[in-house]
């Protein structure tokens, strides 16, 4: 090369260095000025969008710069947010370098000649480099790509080449409309799972999570994607969601700042810097930062809201149908059910709570129309409003029945205002942030996910959670535990013990909803020893048989055991969606199986205290007609267990029933609740007497659902069995109850033959059955001190009770407790037998087994 | 160096940390892992129904010692962690040939 030449090309390299020094300079004054703006918590959408002119220009001037390498058509897009003019100061700069026609050596000179110093300027760079080609063939399929089209803005060359481009990419969106859509409606699915699909983060991603900068971009381009269709809706939610995408801008803009990389989670302590960067009011920084979140999480729940409309409109029919009215005041829609008339329904607080219940039984979501409704509305109206009438209070109480689409139906409620509206105690912790290593979401959050980790236990996901899922089924009331739920944590709206105060705070909500007695005590015991069970399955050694003795003097019956264990489940599930893990898991089942086997095998060995300070509840509860010394005397023989199975009125009811009884009289008391009938009878013991009485509700068609008889040493005897009246007799009857009471009698006086009485019934074509499992028989001689405990799971029959309890008694067996239970077609029985007054040895084991089974198999045959 | 390995009863895993604070170990990985040794599970009954548990739930604990307190580190979890019945675990003791610091980049003294 000639000197001249040299020195000329030297002296241009000299000018590219200094134009460069000039440029990352400039480029750093600018990056200085925008983190100074920023951590003053101005670095909102305007100064992002000076940020993204600024970065313009420095692309420009290389793509200037570059021209010598290639004179072909180009253009050169800003993609993603830098596209959408929201570039903070550690965000990717995403281009697309577009040429007209194929890449050549030179083209790739110019492609380097751009991104090289940009690489030099330690900016992170997302480039893609196509040919318009490209976008002949572009598919639907490739979503992301699409998306990145749909943000493209030209920053340099030829804007008629990029008119050609935005032309094809538009042909392609009408061409496949439905399927671009479903592409983005499932990338918007995907992402939020990894966010357990909620808001409520403790420690939020403000790019990623759902309610967060990508759902802003993911509404527009569901507009977008949309047309004309969309545009209303479109101008409707422009103010808001513009006003919460400068929010996050500005939360963003401090993280990047503070945080000197592409930072987005708004972590713990980046909270207390942004609450004063933004200025929130408050004398201490715990104050200012619940009042930044309590900001954050309105301006979340705004585009959570504005997305869920986006997504609903965008499935709507091109065709809109008609909508199907339901009763005389709602309908359902194609965006879910609605108010048939809103202004009406404005007036008439009591039909917000029916829409949600029918929502829940058609399993369709609740419209805007009758969210914004709702919203507009509830102002006017307190909690009593929605719980003066039983028939109110009532719909209230089932809506909390787990099932299919709560949660989904209880966060619509929440997020309306609602469910704070009828429950304002829950309204106590509405953002509730707690800091601890564990939790991820706030305290209303987690109530909420827990119950939809209760809903999920109907589907349960895996084999581990089947039998957890079994549980579920197994109980009595269900949304008992639903409630006990939506209290267990509002106590941590105080700084207190929150179990303690959950269960205060609980009282004035049950107290308004008119909880039943049973429920109530449920209920708080559930709430106040919520931590109990995964305490003791976690910390403690469940090899320590007086670990699980304690734990089941806790719980006392199998009932709350397994309501504990299901909310001890769910509550650990929703602390953070890694922190159940199957050995927690396996733990947890651990301790409920000893406990269970506790509860029903060994509880025969622990009677009732004889101490008056052990039954100082009992005794001083008592009504004037009941001595101490009756009370007492009555309850001793019996097991512990009865204490903790029956309330006071029903202990003071039987001792009344036992009261004068004698040898082949009986004493009872039938009553019912709801659809379920409870017959309680006091007799003195003798041969096939529980067989007998089982045996006479079975004639009367009655389907024996639970059952416990208890038999003291002294010979009394105390049967307590609830069933359901399936032929409705009790109910077409006006003198049934008299009619099997007079039976009972009878039968205990020797008089009927029960197993005449039954024969025709139990072969009768009405109960078939088909597949019946094989029945399984267990016998344990070593749980309880006193008695062989044989447990009977076995398909339910007509009549099964009763000839089960006959065999036992025709092997001159002592049948002295007895749990009947029976769950979905399975009944479950646990007899506590003795012989003589004592266990039962092999060879009675052994025959006992043998003439069970042939009962068993021969009801088989009849089915 | 060493990395001791402590597999324990998970209710004493407190226990275990305590002592090993009170001799100023300084840091700890704790594992849940499920598994066997001589005691090989046992059969539960739920229902009449047996069945078997062979894994048993079980914690782990690591902690990376200087050779002069390896002694006192082991003494001391098996002081803590033992019932002196079946299942109360093992420890392991494992030669580290060297240790950093991630955030300064600096080694450790060995």
């Amino acid at each position: 090369m000639a000197r001249a030449a040299r020195d000329e090309a030297s002296g241009g390299l000299a000018d590219a260095r200094a134009r460069r020094t000039q440029l990352a300079a400039a480029l750093a004054a600018t990056r200085r000025e925008f983190a100074l703006e920023a951590r003053q918590g101005r670095g909102g959408r305007e100064a992002q969008a000076r940020y993204a002119a600024r970065m313009d220009e420095v692309v420009q001037q290389l793509v200037e710069a570059a021209r010598v390498h290639s004179s072909r058509p180009l253009v050169v897009c800003a993609l993603g947010g830098y596209g959408r003019r929201t570039l903070c100061l550690h965000s990717d700069i995403d281009l697309m370098i577009l040429f007209e026609s194929s890449i050549g050596r030179d083209e790739e000179r110019f492609v380097n000649a751009v991104l090289q110093p940009l690489w030099d300027l330690q900016l992170v760079v997302g480039h893609q480099v196509r040919e318009l080609a490209d976008f002949d063939d572009l598919e639907t399929g490739n979503t992301e790509f699409l998306l990145s089209a749909l943000d493209a803005r030209p920053i340099a060359g030829d804007e008629q080449l990029f008119a050609r481009l935005e032309k094809r990419v538009a042909t392609v969106v009408s061409e496949d409309h439905a399927r671009s859509i479903d592409a983005l409606l499932e990338l918007i699915e995907q992402r939020h799972v990894q966010f357990n699909g909620t808001i409520y983060q403790l420690e939020p991603d403000i790019k990623n999570a759902p309610g967060s900068l990508r759902d802003i971009a993911a509404i527009r381009y569901l507009q977008t994607l949309g047309g004309e269709r969309q545009e209303g809706e479109r101008a409707r939610s422009a103010g808001p969601v513009l006003e919460a995408e400068d929010f996050l801008l500005q939360i963003r803009g401090i993280l990047h700042a503070e945080g000197g990389r592409d930072a987005n989670i708004l972590t713990h302590e980046l909270q207390e810097r942004v609450a004063d960067a933004l200025g929130y009011a408050g004398d201490t920084i715990r104050q200012r930062v619940e009042a930044l979140m309590g900001a954050y999480f309105r301006q979340a729940r705004t585009i959570a809201r504005e997305l869920t409309r986006a997504q609903r409109a965008a499935r709507l029919p091109v065709e809109p149908t008609p909508p199907t009215p339901v009763g005389r005041h709602f309908e359902i829609a194609a965006d879910g059910i609605r108010f048939a008339d809103p202004a009406t329904a404005g007036t008439r607080p009591s039909l917000w709570p029916e829409l949600f219940r029918l929502a829940l039984a058609d399993g369709c979501p609740v419209s805007e129309q009758a969210l914004d409704c709702i919203e507009q509305n509830l102002a006017q109206y307190s909690a009593d409003d929605f719980a003066g009438t039983e028939a109110e209070r009532q719909q209230i109480r089932t809506l909390f029945y787990p099932r299919p689409g709560l949660y989904a139906r209880l966060s619509e409620m929440h997020d309306c205002g609602l469910l704070n509206k009828i429950v304002p105690e829950f309204a106590a912790v509405h953002c509730r942030v707690i800091r601890d290593f564990h939790h991820k979401y706030t305290v209303d959050e987690h109530t909420l996910l827990t119950i939809r980790g209760l809903e999920t236990l109907w589907n349960p996901p895996t084999p581990g959670r089947k039998r957890f899922g079994a549980l579920l089924e197994e109980l009595r009331s269900p949304e008992v535990l639903t409630l006990a739920l939506l209290f267990h944590d509002i106590g941590k709206a105080a700084d207190a013990d929150h179990a303690q105060e959950s269960v205060r705070m609980a009282r004035t909500a049950l107290d308004r909803l008119e909880i039943t007695a049973d429920a109530r005590q449920t209920i708080e015991f559930l709430v106040r020893n919520h931590l109990a069970m995964s305490q003791v399955a976690f910390r403690r050694d469940l090899d320590d048989p007086h670990v699980v003795a304690q734990f089941a003097h806790l719980v006392g019956t199998e009932e709350l055991l397994k309501q504990l264990c299901l909310l001890t489940l769910v509550d650990v599930e929703a602390v953070s969606s890694t922190i159940l893990t199957p050995w927690k898991e396996e733990l947890l089942w651990r301790l409920y199986v000893e406990t269970y086997n506790h509860l029903t095998l060994g509880y025969g060995d622990e009677l009732v205290p004889q101490d008056p300070a052990g039954l100082a509840v009992v005794i001083a509860g008592r009504p004037d007609d009941i001595s101490e010394s009756e009370l007492t005397e009555f309850l001793a023989g019996l097991p512990r267990r009865y204490l903790a199975l029956f309330g006071l009125a029903s202990i003071y009811r039987h001792v009344r029933l036992a009261r004068g009884i004698r040898r082949d009289e009986v004493h009872a008391f039938l009553e019912n609740h709801d659809e379920v009938w409870e017959l309680t009878i006091v007799t003195l013991d003798k041969p096939y007497l529980f067989s007998n009485v089982a045996g006479v509700l079975s004639y009367f068609g009655m389907d024996i659902h639970r059952g416990q008889a208890m038999t003291t040493p002294g010979g009394l005897v105390l049967d307590v069995f609830e069933f359901s009246d399936e032929q409705g007799f009790l109910r077409q009857n006006p003198g049934a109850t008299q009619e099997i009471t007079r039976m009972l009698d009878r039968v205990v006086a020797g008089w009927v033959d029960v197993p005449g009485l039954l024969r025709g019934r139990e072969s009768s074509v009405l109960f078939r059955r088909r597949q019946p499992e094989p029945p399984r028989l267990h016998f344990d001689n070593e749980h309880s001190q006193k008695y062989t405990v044989l447990e009977i799971v076995a398909d339910d029959a007509p009549g099964l009770l009763h000839r089960i309890s006959r065999v036992v008694s025709e092997q001159g067996c002592d049948l002295d407790l007895a749990l009947i239970a029976t769950e979905g077609r399975k009944a479950i029985d646990v007899l506590h037998l003795t012989k003589a007054g004592k266990k039962l040895v092999e060879h009675d084991r052994n025959s006992l087994k043998h003439g069970l089974e042939r009962v068993l198999e021969a009801a088989d045959e009849t089915r | 160096m060493k990395l001791v390995k402590a597999i324990v009863r998970p209710n004493k895993v407190d226990e275990v940390r305590d002592a090993l604070e009170k001799l100023n170990v300084g840091g700890m990985t704790v594992t849940e892992v499920r598994g066997h040794g001589r005691q090989k599970g046992h059969t539960a009954i739920y229902r009449g129904k047996e069945y078997d548990v062979t894994l048993l739930p079980k914690i782990c604990i690591d902690v990376v010692v200087t050779n002069n307190v390896v002694e006192d580190v082991i003494q001391a979890i098996i002081r803590a962690a033992r019932t002196g019945e079946i299942g109360d675990g093992r420890v392991f003791v494992l030669p580290v040939e060297q240790s950093y610091n991630i955030r300064t980049g600096e080694q450790d003294a060995s």
